[in-house]
C-alpha cells in the first residue's frame, strides 16, 4: 500500500514536469496579459482624456473613487474576481482538453511507452495518475496561477492608487473578499473536474485507442454519429428514442466550461447565462453545490467510469500506435 | 536448476498471419540466450509476450508469472530495452532517476549516476539534447542499476555506431552480468554478440529452428577448407553450405563427429551468422 502511494505519488510528479508549461505558466501568463492590458488602458485613457479635456477626468474619475461607498467597490471588486475567475475555468477546461488528448497517445507516437512499461507501474495507475492530474493537479496549478494574477492586478492597481495621492489600504485591499471569491473558484475547479468527468473519460478513452490524430477521433466521431442519429430520426420519423444527442453535449460544454452557471439551467441553457452582477460569491458556492443534485450528473459520472475503464483495457494491449 | 522461462505451446495470431507457432522453450538462470531470426520471424512478437505486452495462446511463466496477467509486478524483476531511443523526448536525466527510484524497488540510484559519469550525458541534460548513442548509453546505465533476474535487449544497439556498440556490450558483460542473472538479446549483428552468447535461438516463421549451447553447437557443426582436390570426396558428405574463397572452398558440415571431416581439411568452428544463413537455406530446401 505504501509503495503504491509512492508510486502515484511519483506518476502525479512526473505528469507535472512534463506539462508544466501549460498547467501552471497558462494562467500566470494570462494574469501578466491582464495586467498589461488594465496598465495600456490606464494610459492610454489618461492621453486620450487629455486631448479631449484638459487631464482632468481621469483625476476627477479617480478622485470619485474616495465618494463612492465601500458596498460598491466591495461590489465591483468581487464581479471582477468572479469573471476572472469564469474565465480561468473556461481556459483551464480547453488545456486539460488538449492534456487529456494526448495523454495515451503522445508515448505511444514517440515509444517512449516502452520505457514507462518496462517499470513496476501497472496501467491501471498509469491512467488514473492522468485522470488525477486532470481532475486536481491541473486545477490546483490554476487556483495558484488565479491568485498570483489576482495579487498581481492588485499591486499594479495600488501604484496607481498611490500615484494619484490615494490609499490603496481602505480603497482596494479592505474592500477584496479573498476568501469568498477565491473559494468560489476553488469549489468551482471541484464542480467543474465532476461535470467536466464524462467529457475527460471520453477524451481518455480517444486518446487510447486513436491510431492517428486523437483529437479527429475525440470531435467528429460524435458528430459524425449525432448526424447519424438526426437524419435517422427525420427520415424514419421514428421518435421512440426521442433523445437530444446535441444538446446532451452541449449542456457538458457548457457545464464543463462554465462551472458557476452549473446550478442555474436544469437543461436549459438559457438559463446557464452566468451573470456575476446577479450572484455574490457566496451565492454562486450555494448554487454550484446546489446543482451537485442533479442526476445528471451521476449518469455522466457512470459514462466516466466505463470509458475510463476502457481506456486501461485498451492501454494494456496498445504498445504503438 | 529450475528454469526462469517456460513457454509451452504459445501461439500466437494476427488475424490469418499466425505469428508464432507452437514455441516450446525453457531458459535457464546464468544464460546469455540469443534469440536470431530474420525480420518478421516473431522474435519481437515472442519478446512482446515474454515482457507481458501483448497475450498469447499457451502456457507462458516468467520467474513464475503470467506476464500478461501481471506485468506490473514481473516488471520488478525484469528490466528491457525493447527499441533504441525510447526514453521520453521532454524529461532531464535527473528526473528520469528521480523517476525511476520512485517506482522501482530494485534500482540504485548511486550506480546509475557512477554509470552516467562515465559517459558524456549530464544530469541537467534533456533527453532531447542527447545523440542517439547517448540515449542508449542512459538507457543501458539505468537498466544495469536494476538488480533483475532477466535483461531483455530487443535490437538495443540499432542504428548506433561501432564504437557504441562494442562498447555497450563490454559494459553489459563486464560490469552487469553474473551468474545469477539472465540476458536474452536479439540483433542483427550476430557477429558482435556471438562471443557473449551461452545459447543460440533461431527462429524462423514463428518457429524455433534450433535452440542449442554454444558448446554443443561447436561440437556438432564444423567449417572445413577444402583443398580442390578433395572437392568431390567432400561434396559426397553434403555440406549444408559452399562457398569459394580463392582456390579453396569453405564448407559447412553437421557432422556426428570431428573425425569424419578432419580428413578433408582444417577445421574450424563456424560463426553463429554463417550457421544461421546455413540453417535458414537448409530449413527452406
Amino acid at each position: 500500500m505504501k509503495n503504491r502511494i509512492k508510486t502515484f505519488s511519483a506518476l502525479l510528479k512526473l505528469e507535472f514536469r512534463e506539462h508544466k508549461g501549460s498547467f501552471f505558466k497558462t494562467p500566470i501568463i494570462i494574469g501578466i496579459v491582464l495586467v498589461v492590458m488594465a496598465l495600456l488602458s490606464y494610459f492610454t485613457t489618461d492621453r486620450f482624456v487629455l486631448d479631449v479635456s484638459g487631464g482632468d477626468n481621469l483625476q476627477l474619475a479617480i478622485g470619485s473613487l474616495q465618494h463612492i461607498g465601500d458596498d460598491k467597490l466591495n461590489f465591483a471588486l468581487d464581479v471582477f474576481m468572479l469573471i476572472t475567475g469564469s474565465l480561468y475555468h473556461f481556459i483551464l477546461f480547453v488545456v486539460v482538453f488538449f492534456f487529456l488528448l494526448g495523454s495515451l497517445y503522445d508515448d505511444r507516437k514517440d515509444g517512449s511507452i516502452l520505457f514507462y512499461k518496462s517499470l513496476p507501474v501497472s496501467d491501471t495507475q498509469t491512467v488514473l495518475s492522468k485522470l488525477i492530474t486532470a481532475t486536481v493537479v491541473a486545477p490546483a496549478c490554476f487556483v495558484f496561477g488565479l491568485m498570483i494574477s489576482h495579487l498581481m492586478m492588485f499591486v499594479v492597481i495600488s501604484l496607481i492608487l498611490l500615484l494619484n495621492g490615494l490609499n490603496p489600504f481602505s480603497l482596494l485591499w479592505l474592500n477584496v473578499s479573498f476568501i469568498e471569491n477565491w473559494g468560489a473558484f476553488i469549489i468551482g475547479c471541484l464542480v467543474q473536474s465532476l461535470w467536466a468527468l464524462p467529457l475527460y473519460g471520453w477524451l481518455m478513452f480517444a486518446s487510447s485507442v486513436a491510431k492517428r490524430r486523437p483529437f479527429l477521433l475525440a470531435v467528429f466521431a460524435p458528430l459524425m454519429a449525432g448526424f447519424v442519429w438526426y437524419w435517422y430520426n427525420a427520415l424514419v420519423n421514428l421518435n421512440l428514442f426521442k433523445f437530444g444527442f446535441f444538446q446532451t453535449i452541449g449542456l457538458l460544454f457548457a457545464k464543463a466550461t462554465t462551472p458557476f452557471s452549473t446550478g442555474l439551467g436544469h437543461k436549459d441553457f438559457e438559463k446557464m447565462d452566468f451573470d456575476p452582477t446577479a450572484q455574490t460569491s457566496g451565492e454562486v458556492i450555494y448554487s454550484m453545490l446546489n446543482g451537485l443534485m442533479q442526476i445528471e450528473l451521476l449518469y455522466g459520472l457512470l459514462f466516466a467510469a466505463v470509458t475510463v475503464t476502457l481506456a486501461v483495457y485498451i492501454r494494456r494491449y496498445r504498445n504503438t500506435i | 536448476m529450475s528454469a526462469l522461462l517456460k513457454a509451452h505451446h504459445l501461439n500466437k495470431n494476427y488475424g490469418q498471419f499466425q505469428a508464432l507457432k507452437d514455441i516450446n522453450i525453457e531458459i535457464e538462470r546464468g544464460k546469455v540466450v540469443g534469440l536470431i531470426g530474420p525480420n518478421g520471424a516473431g522474435k519481437t512478437t515472442f519478446l512482446k509476450a515474454v515482457l507481458g505486452l501483448a497475450p498469447c495462446d499457451g502456457d507462458l511463466s516468467v520467474l513464475g508469472i503470467d506476464p500478461f496477467k501481471k506485468r506490473a509486478e514481473l516488471m520488478k524483476d525484469i528490466c528491457f530495452i525493447a527499441d533504441v531511443a525510447v526514453l521520453p523526448k521532454w524529461i532531464q536525466v535527473r528526473q528520469l532517476l528521480d523517476y525511476t527510484e520512485q517506482v522501482h524497488p530494485n534500482f540504485n540510484r548511486r550506480k546509475a549516476e557512477t554509470f552516467i559519469a562515465k559517459t558524456k550525458v549530464k544530469p541537467s541534460h534533456k533527453v532531447k539534447q542527447l545523440s542517439k548513442g547517448m540515449v542508449a548509453q542512459l538507457h543501458l546505465a539505468i537498466v544495469m542499476s536494476i538488480d533483475a533476474q532477466l535483461l531483455v535487449l530487443d535490437e538495443p544497439t540499432l542504428g548506433l555506431d561501432i564504437l557504441f556498440r562494442k562498447e555497450f556490450y563490454d559494459n553489459l558483460i563486464n560490469d552487469y552480468f553474473t551468474h545469477e542473472r539472465t540476458i536474452i538479446i536479439t540483433t542483427h549483428q550476430v557477429e558482435e554478440i556471438e562471443h557473449i552468447l551461452t545459447d543460440v535461438v533461431f527462429i524462423k516463421d514463428g518457429e524455433i529452428v534450433l535452440n542449442s549451447d554454444m558448446d554443443s553447437l561447436t561440437r556438432d557443426y564444423f567449417e572445413v577448407m577444402v583443398h580442390q582436390n578433395d572437392y568431390d570426396k567432400a561434396m559426397a558428405l553434403k555440406p549444408l553450405t559452399v562457398k569459394k574463397v580463392f582456390n579453396r572452398y569453405i564448407m559447412l558440415f553437421k557432422a556426428a563427429s570431428r573425425d569424419q571431416v578432419e580428413i578433408l581439411g582444417e577445421v574450424q568452428r563456424p560463426s553463429v551468422s554463417d550457421l544461421f544463413v546455413a540453417i535458414m537455406k537448409e530449413d527452406a530446401s
